[in-house]
């Protein structure tokens, strides 16, 4: 007599014949933003600290911007696993550059490399969106963004993570002046573009991210401000709110 | 002497008793026989200049290739077995444009060279498990003239062993020893890239068989503003020319 | 892009300020991607009392002709306009009639009572649970934006002069910022005896 009898019962009613499929999730959104804006001589990218999966609260301090050397600063956000294992990834052939070249990777080679980093995942991607900043070849403050399969473009300013859709705008305000006139030219002129002063751009910064956290679950706990000038990197952290 | 090598000289990887590649060695040999080839870094840029060997008056002389392309920055001359510098040549194209691809900047120069001198030791295989590629040495030597932002311009040797060095002015093939002792002689760090190209063509003349002229030998330069650039016959005839005026002022300088 | 509420697109805003309230909207209707036209107001006039209405546009006409109707009742009832609060709870009840088959829209309100002179905005969900706000209200498919805008550019007891100013950049930028959203826009300032409008230009992609 068979195992899987035809005839049913009491006894073999609630089991199923059907194979019990199950399935795995290789992502999941570890929450958080970051920022970066270019000045005139230095460049900032700004994360805040808090780590979570759904609505716990993993960590209030897990940095996830970072120095990675030769003056550059990167981030990826998202899938924070994925995150770190593309800055891994890059610390590591950042070193192998140095041993085949002898020189420093500007931020210009830097974004191409992380371009191609990105798009050899294309069919299974890094669920992050990359910002990387410092300073170019002029010295001049340089920001540039990766979507997750590398598409990539070098801005003045731009947010990424949960909360970007909050920050862009007032950045596209605060830092580019859209949509400002010049007050005398009774609305005629664009107020004319100017880089910002470190001082300005850090308070901006800050008043980004206590935007962010006031209005988005996944912001908050600390906000980590690394900046890169010509004279290095400095780090400073702030306190945002924890609830 | 010929006995106990000939145990060793079939292996192309298997060292002599006395720690010799005799195949390496051989390949070096093979070099010396091919046609002489001269390259002379300046502050302004390198000049590269070749002779051909122009076989037959039925031979066209602007199919001898023996100074190519490999980006806009790098240029590259060759003595030896030339056909064994296809492989080279192309490997050192796909490594240029491959690290332009990914780096968005020219690779430099040393990069480049290093690069090719790897692939000169692919006659065995590899430390990492790479597959064998050659069955023997490559029978041609290159001089790699290039610039880039980091150390201006520069003039690398590279030997079928797989060593590589920087020159400020080296010479290769049949005529190597004349000419380099012709260089050193005549060498020095304020020459111009006019004064290069003129030496090259003077040692060339004097090491070479035939008599010069515009379809036996080859000029190239590379510079920071131009990047390489290959000398058609005319320009070629222009500098021989010159250089013959050049020759008949000293003689009437010296009476 | 099957929700309802984000079809047509558009977004709205209000603001209090010193004895004054604002309240503002953009001019798009649009068909998912395209763009149908770029006079949808969506900012409705009842007495001194003001609704935004964003989301599904057919549902925005109906509510407002709805409330048109439901005010004038009040006002034959009353023998007096609605007061903010009153139409807010209007608002409220309205919509939860719909609890399991609702409108898809997001509501604002906007005003300044005409006994006790005390501004009053608040927003809506889209079955009528009322978000009762002291500083300013959001809705439409720039709500995100909006919401970033509003929390780093607002400022309490602004004159109606700033306000206007603020108000306005911030829907300008939020719209910039979302494709549903633009197309020109309209501002209210509303003070205790004057009431103004104005057009503003804007990007037009």
């Amino acid at each position: 007599m068979s195992v899987t009898s035809a005839v049913s019962s009491d006894y073999n009613s609630g089991v199923s014949n059907v194979p019990i499929e199950h399935q795995f999730n290789p992502y999941s959104d570890n929450g958080g933003t970051v920022l970066g804006i270019a000045g005139e001589d230095f460049a900032i990218l700004a994360g805040d600290t808090r780590h979570t999966t759904g609505y716990s609260i993993n960590s209030r301090y897990e940095p996830k911007v970072f120095s990675v050397g030769d003056e550059l600063l990167i981030t990826a956000n998202g899938f924070a696993a994925d995150g770190d294992a593309l800055v891994k990834r890059f610390r590591n052939q950042l070193k192998w550059y140095h041993f085949d070249h002898k020189k420093n990777l500007t931020i210009k080679s830097a974004a191409r490399f992380i371009q191609h980093l990105l798009y050899g995942k294309r069919f299974f991607p890094y669920y992050v969106h990359t910002i990387i900043a410092g300073l170019d070849e002029e010295g001049k403050g340089a920001v540039y963004s990766f979507d997750p399969v590398g598409s990539y473009e070098r801005e003045q300013c731009r947010a990424g993570g949960g909360a970007a859709s909050l920050i862009m705008p007032f950045l596209d305000n605060q830092v580019n002046f859209k949509n400002q006139m010049d007050p005398d030219s009774n609305g005629t002129a664009k107020k004319e573009l100017k880089y910002l002063k470190l001082d300005e751009v850090i308070s901006l910064v800050r008043d980004a991210f206590s935007s962010a956290t006031e209005r988005h679950i996944n912001v908050g706990d600390g906000l980590e401000i690394l900046i890169v000038t010509k004279d290095g990197v400095r780090t400073e952290y702030y306190p945002l709110k924890k609830d | 002497m010929f006995l106990t090598r000939s145990e060793y000289d079939r292996g192309v990887s298997t060292f002599s008793p006395e720690g010799r590649l005799f195949q390496v060695e051989y390949s070096l040999e093979a070099i010396k026989l091919g046609s002489t080839a001269i390259g002379i870094c300046t502050s302004e840029g390198i000049v590269l200049g070749v002779e051909k060997r122009v076989s037959s008056p039925m031979l066209e002389s602007s199919s001898i290739e023996k100074i190519v392309e490999v980006d806009r920055h790098i240029g590259c001359a060759m003595s030896g077995l030339t056909a064994d510098a296809r492989s080279m040549i192309d490997h050192a194209r796909v490594s240029s444009l491959t690290h332009d691809l990914y780096y968005d900047e020219p690779v430099g120069v040393e990069s480049l060279t290093q690069s090719v001198c790897d692939l000169a030791l692919r006659f065995g295989e590899g430390a990492s498990g790479e597959k064998r590629l050659m069955s023997r040495p490559f029978g041609v030597a290159l001089l790699i003239a290039g610039f880039d932002d980091q150390k201006g311009p520069q003039l690398y040797h590279a030997e079928p062993s797989g060593t590589f060095y920087r020159y400020d002015a080296k010479a290769i093939g049949s005529g190597s020893e004349g000419a380099q002792q012709e260089l050193q002689n005549e060498y020095h760090s304020s020459l111009t890239l006019k004064d290069a190209e003129l030496l090259t063509l003077k040692i060339l003349k004097q090491v070479m068989e035939e008599k010069l002229d515009s379809k036996n030998a080859q000029l190239a330069t590379v510079t920071k503003e131009k990047g390489f650039q290959i000398y058609n016959d005319e320009a070629t005839s222009e500098l021989i020319k010159s250089l013959a005026d050049q020759d008949v002022d000293e003689e009437s300088e010296q009476i | 892009m099957s929700n309802p509420a984000s079809i047509n697109g558009g977004s709205a805003v209000a603001m209090v300020g010193k004895d004054c309230v604002a309240i503002a909207c953009d001019l798009r209707l649009g068909n998912q991607s395209l763009g149908v036209a770029n006079n949808f107001e969506k900012v409705f006039q009842f007495g001194h009392v003001f609704l935004g209405l964003t989301g599904l546009a057919t549902d925005v006409i109906t509510l407002n002709e709805t409330f048109r109707f439901k005010t004038n009742l009040y006002k034959m009832r009353e023998e007096r306009d609605i007061e903010p609060e009153t139409f807010a709870n209007l608002v409220s009840t309205s919509l939860y009639e719909k609890r399991f088959g609702p409108y898809f829209v997001g509501p604002i309100v906007a005003g300044i009572n005409s006994k006790t002179n005390q501004p009053f905005i608040c927003s809506f969900d889209s079955i009528g649970c009322i978000d009762y706000s002291k500083d300013f209200a959001v809705v439409g498919t720039a709500s995100d934006q909006l919401y970033g805008m509003c929390e780093g550019l607002y400022e309490p007891n602004l004159s109606p002069d700033d306000l206007f100013e603020t108000i306005s950049q911030a829907l300008l930028n939020a719209n910039d910022r979302d494709a549903l959203s633009g197309w020109g826009a309209a501002v209210y300032i509303i003070t205790k005896d004057k009431i103004s409008k104005r057009y503003l230009k804007s990007r037009q992609d």
